[in-house]
């Protein structure tokens, strides 16, 4: 018995780490690029309030996502905008996207004619493989029991692993921002690489704020996301920057914000607002052990440029 | 940079001082595109912009009792905003205020708690509650400033992550324990204890409390201490190059942790005065996150100055005070949230008019002089 809570708690925590990991991954290419973008919050608001709405539209999770994902996209193309081309503060930028999209998804969610509150998506959906695979023991529930965007998300990982650190694209991205200067005079395009992968966090984003509304709750409430946005934007810190660690980092993310309801089952109590900060005090431990062994540290660390406006001008 | 538009051309050159005319106009022509922005969006929706903007301004500033809300709120904003400009002043990324805040509203309600309990009450009550709101976001900020000062940890992350854990030790004292702070007799609907009546701050009209004046005396004395002192200098010239602060002797470690705890004292004493002049008890429902990010906004808006964050403050609570009036008139209040974001975007992206001049000229005949349009000014 005590097993079996285990075993579905992890392959729960497998679920509700998709988005976390879906907008994780998306901000660590952003991150690469050497812009900051605070704005995970505000994105996977704005950007999955749009894909919910299109889910209570018409029944198709992938037009649902794709939406999700460009007005993600659109989110961050503001911040890209005000980050890349003006060059003001990223951390200031960020922080007024997080403020605007939690608004725009408030406005929307509740405009009088819409009422996105008391809809409801017009699909959900199926695991992909049959009832035999899932009933396996063990890799059953955890392996063969999820719906495709659980399977997309592990894609997406290999492919941004390998798309880093085993392309010249990759690297491109990662010379613009480790050193956007040298990469300009090897003639990458500093500010299309950095608009190009500030987008695609935002897409990142839209998609996990749609899969959290659309599948997850199948409802639409203000603040759902209750901090996802945040945790993600922990966990590419927590990973180091790499994309396999974020997959392992979601699901203990993911696992923590269900340990409550587990350990109760099991009889133990632990409350859920300590579990809730976890993940925060994991990434501030983890940050604070890196920085404290400079092997770590020139592994692990942030991009260099992170967050600094790059100017031919000025150095 | 330039660009040819017919016999003339557009140029774009850097600039250091901004003319007083660009200073003046370019925020308020942000402000006047956002607007604009916002009106198509509430004009898209159905609604009556003008009637929107007019309503908001009405709830905001209108009449006594809309100006002292706004005052109001606008309080623990100052403070949240100087909290910003101390540490970014010295190019240290504190976006931590809101963690700050909530565990002085943790420390101020729990010692008036304890002196309510031991028979102490009135100002000495007072005095040490605030005084334990900024000593608790002081150290705070100290759990990120000791790693940033001595293994060089970032402190943006550092500082966001304690918010969430500050929130987080704020709900177990209200919703997950029987502490200190919760009221046992509210077993079903959690609620702090109340501190003792003698221990709110004297207010005199409507909702407005004295401690509207400590904020605006917090941004005066920071004002002075960043220009007339020491500190202030070395703040400075640390901010402007930790290198040249090192080598002529200064102690940039030491810098970083005071600038750190100046700043989390200030949004720790905005926690105080929330619990003193506003809540009157540890309430989680209030003290939600929000005036800690706005804070640094507020703070970039006003250009890193101590006294405009006031002003700044001010607008920017006007809004939140607006809120409850445009639902009456069915309008989503959420349509204040979504403005206040898109100003902020539209004025933050306006700073780039006071970086560079852009001027409309002639095109001259003939090859233009080498070297002209790519030296930096």
């Amino acid at each position: 018995m005590n097993d079996s809570v285990l075993l579905l708690s992890l392959a729960s925590a497998i679920v509700i780490g998709t988005p976390i990991l879906l907008a994780g991954l998306g901000e660590m290419m952003t991150e690469h690029s050497g812009v900051m973008n605070l704005g995970v919050e505000g994105m996977m608001l704005g950007g999955g309030v749009v894909g919910f709405w299109m889910s209570t539209q018409y029944p198709s999770m992938p037009l649902a996502m794709a939406v999700g994902a460009g007005v993600g996209a659109l989110f961050a193309g503001i911040h890209a905008y005000l980050a890349v081309t003006l060059r003001v503060n990223q951390i200031v930028s960020g922080l007024a996207l997080v403020i605007t999209g939690t608004g725009f998804a408030g406005f929307v969610g509740s405009s009088n004619d819409s009422a996105l509150i008391y809809a409801r998506p017009k699909s959900s959906l199926e695991p992909v493989f049959g009832e035999g695979m899932q009933e396996l023991p063990l890799v059953g529930p955890l392996v063969f029991g999820h719906d495709w965007v659980v399977y997309m998300s592990w894609l997406l990982v290999a492919v941004a692993a390998f798309w880093l650190f085993r392309t010249r694209a990759g690297l491109a991205l990662r010379a613009v921002g480790e050193d956007p200067a040298t990469a300009d005079t090897v003639g990458i395009s500093v500010g299309v690489t950095r608009y190009v992968y500030t987008m695609i966090g935002g897409a990142g984003a839209g998609m996990g704020g749609t899969y959290l509304m659309v599948e997850i709750f199948a409802t639409y409430q203000h603040g759902i996301t209750a901090g996802l946005g945040w945790i993600a934007f922990a966990l590419v810190t927590f990973a180091g920057w790499r994309p396999w660690r974020a997959l392992v980092a979601a699901y203990v993310f993911g696992a923590l914000r269900n340990l409550g309801f587990t350990l109760q089952i099991l009889g133990a109590s632990v409350p859920s607002d300590v579990l809730n900060a976890l993940p925060f005090v994991l990434t501030i431990v983890a940050l604070i052990i890196i920085s404290a062994r400079p092997a770590a540290a020139r592994k692990y660390s942030a991009p260099s440029a992170l967050s600094i406006p790059y100017s031919r001008e000025i150095r | 940079m330039s660009l040819p538009l017919g016999a003339f051309e557009l140029t774009v050159e850097r600039q250091q001082i901004p003319s007083r005319l660009v200073r003046m106009a370019a925020p308020t022509a942000s402000v006047a595109f956002g607007l604009l922005v916002g009106a198509v969006i509430i004009w898209a929706s159905g609604q009556d912009p003008i009637l929107a903007y007019t309503e908001m301004a009405k709830k905001g500033f209108g009449g006594r009792l809309a100006l002292t809300g706004t005052l109001v709120l606008a309080t623990p904003l100052i403070l949240t905003g100087l909290a910003a400009v101390v540490a970014f002043r010295m190019k240290i990324w504190n976006i931590g205020a809101e963690g700050q805040l909530i565990l002085g509203a943790v420390a101020s309600s729990g010692v008036g708690l304890w002196l309510g309990d031991n028979g102490i009450g009135g100002p000495v009550g007072i005095v040490l509650m605030l005084a334990a709101g900024a000593g608790a976001g002081a150290l705070w900020a100290g759990l990120a400033a000791l790693p940033r000062a001595y293994l060089n940890t970032d402190e943006v992350i550092s500082t966001l992550m304690l918010n969430f854990v500050a929130l987080g030790i704020m709900n177990y004292l209200i919703f997950s324990s029987f502490s200190h702070w919760r009221d046992p007799s509210r077993a079903t609907f959690p609620v702090g204890r109340f501190v003792d009546d003698s221990m709110f701050l004297h207010r005199f009209t409507g909702r407005l409390h004295i401690g509207l004046f400590i904020a605006l005396a917090a941004a005066g004395a920071l004002w002075w201490a960043l220009r007339s002192t020491r500190w202030g200098f070395e703040v400075w010239v640390t901010g402007d190059s930790p290198r040249a602060a090192l080598y002529s002797g200064m102690r940039v470690d030491r810098k970083i942790l005071s600038v750190l705890m100046v700043s989390g004292a200030f949004a720790g004493l905005g926690g105080g005065i929330e619990v003193g002049g506003v809540l009157g008890n540890l309430d989680p429902r209030a003290l939600s996150l929000g005036v800690g990010f706005a804070g640094i906004v507020v703070a970039a808006l006003a250009r890193l100055s101590p006294l405009g964050v006031i002003p700044v403050a001010i607008l920017v609570a006007s809004f939140t005070n607006a809120k409850p009036g445009l639902q009456v008139l069915g309008i989503p209040s959420e349509i204040v949230t979504l403005l206040e974001g898109i100003l902020f975007l539209c004025i933050v992206g306006g700073e780039w008019f006071l970086r560079n001049a852009v001027r409309l000229q002639r095109r001259a005949a003939g090859p233009r002089p080498v070297g002209v349009e790519a030296a930096p000014s």
